[in-house]
């Protein structure tokens, strides 16, 4: 109900972190399709790092810093679940795309070792499921 | 979770899009092109997750169906579709070239090439994710309610 009500200054850094999020979400699939069909392919190993450097990386900083924006707009009571979750995907997620982004960049150095690739995969799925999880949660706001 | 759908499968066929744009072997091309239907799937239900329940919101929580930010975003809507089916159709073509050419020998090809970089089905798969963010935009600002 608050999203029915709020007033116009929480909107652009929601809409900013809604769209940063959106693009995290489309680049960690994206990675996840490319690395999980990257076996023989060193195109695919090099289109999951730079998806990963330039896309993922950055739309993870737009949709962090325009979440605190917005936090300190709505200034929300006490410690809801949805937020934690939030927060919980969001910080941990940095440390997941550092490593994919590492074990990306390793895949391509040394293309005649599987398990960069496999690392890769495996980092963006979990990752994935983790940003759909807390989408739920945070559009949701259940209690 | 219906816009994540949408928006997220424009970004992965945008990725693609763009990646496919700097390739000549008619192999690779197709291997990219093949990945963006998943994204063409997603977009596909994110399409229809959004309008059924964004159908049933504006019911539910009581806005008016005239409001100036329901009517753009039914519009653009419809738009998206249009544009994201066209310039989909076409890159389906183009899939399907590649997929011939690499069979047939795999060398790059001036026809395909052609395809890949035509101005007007690149500028409809654009508009249409573009599209998507303004009703993104409408949903979040709702002018005029």
């Amino acid at each position: 109900m608050v999203a029915l009500v709020r007033p116009d200054s929480w909107n652009l850094p929601l809409f900013l972190h809604v769209l940063g999020a959106v693009v995290l979400v489309g680049a960690t699939a994206a990675v996840a399709l490319a690395a999980t069909r990257s076996r023989e392919s060193l195109l695919l190993r090099r289109l999951a790092f730079w998806t990963l450097a330039t896309v993922a990386l950055p739309a993870w900083v737009l949709m962090r810093v325009t979440g605190q924006w917005t936090e300190s707009r709505e200034d929300i009571p006490g410690d809801p679940g949805w937020l934690g979750v939030g927060y919980i995907v969001g910080d941990a997620g940095l440390i997941v795309l550092l490593a994919a982004t590492f074990a990306g960049w390793w895949s391509t150095r040394k293309p005649d070792r599987r398990w960069p690739a496999q690392t890769v995969t495996v980092l963006a799925a979990v990752y994935l499921v983790a940003l759909l999880v807390a989408v739920f949660a945070m559009s949701g706001k259940p209690e | 979770m219906g816009a994540f759908l949408l928006l997220g499968g424009a970004v992965v066929a945008g990725v693609f899009t763009v990646a496919v744009l700097r390739r000549e072997r008619p192999s690779e091309i197709a291997l990219l092109l093949g990945l963006t239907r998943w994204a063409v799937f997603a977009v596909s239900v994110g399409l229809l997750v959004t309008i059924g329940l964004g159908l049933w919101l504006v019911e539910h929580v009581g806005y008016d169906w005239g409001d100036a930010w329901i009517v753009a975003s039914l519009a653009l809507w419809v738009l998206a579709g249009f544009l994201g089916d066209r310039g989909g159709r076409q890159q389906r073509e183009t899939r399907a070239l590649a997929e011939r050419l690499a069979a047939d020998g795999d060398q790059p090809s001036a026809e395909l090439s052609e395809r890949l970089c035509d101005p007007v089905a690149l500028a409809m798969n654009w508009s249409s994710g573009l599209v998507a963010v303004a009703i993104l935009g409408l949903m979040i600002w709702k002018p005029g309610a």
